[in-house]
């Protein structure tokens, strides 16, 4: 599959399961996963950046519109996407030219999962941040931050691990 | 020349990173106005239609559990109906002009019965979506409430669709009374547990005992008074404090609420009204 038809295909999925399953999701209370910025961590290395950004837009603005939460998830997710090529710079050396999406071929796997945990914490640290939007409850938000980034950064390593190459 | 480029690109990302990042703060902030979102949030037709869909799906796997809710509410007002029929019978013959008989005007109340398409009970502002909106005669500010008790306020409405602030929403609080003493304070979500809320505004010398009711106390408009808020779950006074910290267990479980019915206050214009005159 072309990787351009690939990513449309992974943006619907990816929103559609996150509104209509990972968000009715309430487990202990604190966890809820976000599943769908595994969009922008599994897009080509060398997209550009002002596209990436845009994307990222997208994405959360569709997720936002879906769950009451106009603007939260499209910050969140422009945020993490502007960093998202320093971080892949920090941990890897891709040369000029090669354009491989980021997995645990390409990255090796202590890269990547040094990648996903770190994106997925920044995400979802801006994300709690903004909901609460004052640092009232600071330990239960801290708890929300650190067990749903545990849960997202476990779901989207296992569906990584299950692709053969 | 080529250095000059190359730095403008670069910057350009950073200029477009800043504007996306502007709108959508924007975007956050004007939310607080919430009306204003009606646009984008889930009132939206299609997303609605969407929910309504999933939705109808997950009915499926509840319709038990409805049925015997309904079942028992039927007896209920069965019951109700026959108990009032009996007292009416006693009453007749003393009555003979009909001026005895109006109902009070605090008590003209009528239900639009709706159904919840989207809710959630994690985050820290929960909404609830309804099936029914201004084409069904649903206003802002009315109450709405469950066979289990209080719900929440209808917050918008679209032509179709409304959206309700459940009381897991610390943008509300409810004025509520215990049944057993008429004390009343506010209900408050505290924002961490679905099942749970705070009650405010009681003073030290109050008795208390655990399982207490608490009631909506019909003094404000939007709720007539007696319909099941919670109970006491646990209530604690530092020995400095004058007021007590109250843990309220909701009477609705709001995970699994389906079924809702929106309170139409017949004589809310009359009393708005009034209240606005005496005022100025």
């Amino acid at each position: 599959m072309p990787t351009v038809l690939q990513n449309i295909f992974r943006f619907l999925l990816l929103v559609l399961f996150q509104v209509l399953v990972l968000n009715n999701i309430q487990f202990l209370g604190y966890i809820n996963p976000y599943l769908y910025l595994l969009f922008i961590l599994a897009l080509p290395v060398q997209m550009p950046r002002w596209f990436l950004l845009i994307l990222a837009f997208i994405l959360g603005l569709s997720i936002d519109i879906f769950s009451n939460t106009i603007g939260m998830h499209a910050f969140a997710t422009v945020f993490v996407a502007f960093f998202r090529d320093r971080i892949i710079k920090l941990f890897t050396n891709i040369e000029e030219g090669n354009n491989p999406t980021p997995s645990f071929y390409t990255f090796g796997v202590s890269a990547y999962v040094k990648y996903v945990v770190l994106m997925v914490l920044i995400h979802h640290t801006t994300l709690f941040l903004l909901e609460a939007f004052s640092i009232a409850h600071i330990w239960i938000m801290l708890a929300k931050i650190l067990l749903s980034s545990l849960v997202t950064i476990l779901l989207i390593l296992g569906i990584q691990s299950l692709k053969t190459k | 020349m080529k250095n000059l480029i190359n730095f403008l690109i670069q910057y350009s990302v950073v200029f477009l990173f800043l504007f996306l990042e502007i709108i959508s703060f924007t975007l956050i902030v004007k939310n607080q106005d919430y009306q204003k979102s009606v646009f984008l949030s889930s009132s939206n037709s299609m997303v609605s239609g969407m929910y309504e869909w999933s939705n109808s799906v997950v009915e499926f796997f509840k319709l038990r559990a409805a049925n015997n809710n309904l079942s028992e509410e039927n007896t209920a007002l069965k019951n109700q109906i026959i108990n009032l029929q009996n007292k009416l019978s006693t009453l007749k013959p003393e009555v003979s002009d009909s001026i005895h008989f109006r109902i009070p005007p605090e008590m003209e109340y009528q239900f639009i019965s709706a159904k919840v398409i989207n809710s959630s009970t994690n985050k820290l502002l929960n909404y609830i979506t309804l099936n029914k909106g201004a084409i069904d005669g649903i206003k802002i500010d009315m109450g709405v409430i469950s066979d289990e008790g209080v719900v929440g306020i209808v917050k918008t409405v679209s032509k179709r669709f409304s959206v309700v602030i459940p009381l897991l929403n610390p943008k509300i609080e409810i004025s509520c009374k215990f049944k057993r003493s008429n004390y009343s304070g506010g209900l408050l979500w505290s924002g961490q547990d679905y099942r749970y809320a705070n009650l405010t505004d009681i003073a030290r010398h109050v008795q208390l005992t655990l399982g207490d009711t608490l009631i909506t106390s019909g003094l404000t408009s939007t709720f007539p008074e007696g319909i099941p808020a919670g109970t006491i779950e646990d209530f604690k006074i530092k020995e400095s404090d004058a007021y007590y910290q109250i843990k309220v267990k909701l009477a609705v479980n709001f995970r699994t609420l389906s079924h809702v019915k929106v309170i139409n206050y017949l004589n809310y214009q009359e009393q708005k009204e009034l209240e606005k005159k005496s005022e100025e």
